[in-house]
């Protein structure tokens, strides 16, 4: 039997996963082999002392000192069912307020003229918009040809307002003030 | 519901003083875990601190089918891997003079002479363990402390059984080696062979 495959043996056996026929494999192995033993005797050793290591407890006033420092639950749940019943009403609130609207002025929509004018201004407004945006990368391309020195400049003002934006996330978020005990 | 279960339905509708139960069932546990990780008296009663007020801020996020210990002790080791890894990054020393653990010092019922041993002990298991990548370490604390299975260990650091074994293997054999060097007595040759059987 190769070491390597001896190794494994001994793993299932510190897991105490030895099949009956391995028990055997790996005794006669061990007592051919001296580097194995060698091996097997400092990994037994290792095995005992953290088997028989007892866990370490905190200092007494451990839970208090934690129980302290705990943020307010009550009052995040409140903030939190406060923000969802804003953002569900924002939702609803205009789509409601849509529905309404077309309920009134369905006889007045069903007209084909109004219909027609109002596809063609919506269409129209896209143009208006499409060309606006397109003049605007243009630019934005032109800067970037022209002037690579603002560019750098703009994303270095980026890096930096990313890290403010950190650092206060940091300074917000934070639980309560931390105990010296 | 058992005790628990209650203590977790009250301390999701707000009710700190049931947290409290909890946090006193489980600070060894997770005190533990963060010295082990941390091998440091202070860092670690910091870091068990933060994972218990993540776990209550975070309670929502708890699923009821698995254990509660489980859930508490992989937010605890996850926490300590990031600081590790933090305080790698900011390169500050890991090598700074360590205070000793204060419970060894004040806990005399054993009486003086089995104290001494104890705290020797302790210091060897650390030192072994200082030895490992923050990884192995977490693989062996895991398993020997808390006698999780591979499955546990691999589902609570998100990885597979086969790497968890992979894992372990070197470990014990790193800590093999670091421990005679240390001067760990090697198990004589009869009760090395006994204990294959
Ligand atoms: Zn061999």
């Amino acid at each position: 039997m190769e070491h390597e495959e001896t190794y494994l043996l001994m793993m299932d056996a510190l897991d105490g996963e030895l099949a009956e026929a391995q028990h055997s494999e790996l005794e006669a192995h061990l007592r051919a082999c001296p580097s194995c033993l060698q091996e097997w005797q400092a990994l037994l050793a290792v095995h005992t002392l953290l088997q028989q290591t007892p866990a370490l407890s905190p200092a007494v006033d451990f839970a208090q000192r934690t129980l302290a420092r705990l943020p307010n639950r009550r009052v995040r749940i409140w903030t939190l069912t406060a923000i969802y019943a804003l953002l569900l009403l924002g939702g609803i609130l205009p789509l409601a307020l849509a529905v309404w609207l077309v309920f009134i002025l369905r006889p007045v929509l069903s007209e084909p003229t109004i219909l027609s004018s109002i596809s063609q201004s919506i269409g129209q407004a896209l143009q208006v918009m499409g060309t606006i945006v397109w003049a605007l990368l243009a630019g934005l391309g032109e800067m970037v040809v022209q002037q690579p020195a603002i560019v750098g400049w703009l994303l270095v003002l980026l890096g930096i307002i990313s890290i403010w934006g950190g650092v206060s996330r940091q300074l917000i978020f934070q639980t309560s003030p931390r105990q010296t005990s | 519901m058992n005790e628990e279960q209650v203590w977790l339905e009250q301390a999701r509708q707000g009710d700190k003083a049931a947290f409290g139960k909890l946090i006193e069932a489980y600070q060894t546990p997770v005190y533990n875990l963060a010295y082990r990780m941390l091998n440091n008296a202070g860092e670690a009663e910091e870091a068990a601190q933060e994972a218990f007020i993540r776990a209550y801020t975070r309670l929502d996020s708890y699923n009821p089918e698995h254990k509660f210990s489980t859930w508490m002790l992989s937010i605890t080791s996850n926490y300590c891997i990031d600081l590790i890894r933090k305080r790698r990054a900011l390169l500050l020393s890991i090598d700074e003079p360590l205070p000793p653990h204060p419970a060894l010092m004040s806990d005399n019922s054993k009486g003086p002479e089995a104290q001494v041993v104890m705290n020797e002990q302790q210091a060897m298991v650390q030192t072994l363990l200082q030895e490992l990548p923050e990884d192995y370490r977490q693989t062996v604390v895991l398993r020997y402390w808390y006698d999780l299975s591979y499955d546990e260990i691999a589902d609570m650091m998100d990885t597979t059984v086969s790497a968890i074994k992979s894992r372990l293997f070197r470990a014990r054999r790193l800590l093999a080696e670091v421990g005679q060097e240390a001067g760990l007595d090697p198990v004589r040759d009869s009760a090395a062979l006994t204990a294959v059987s």
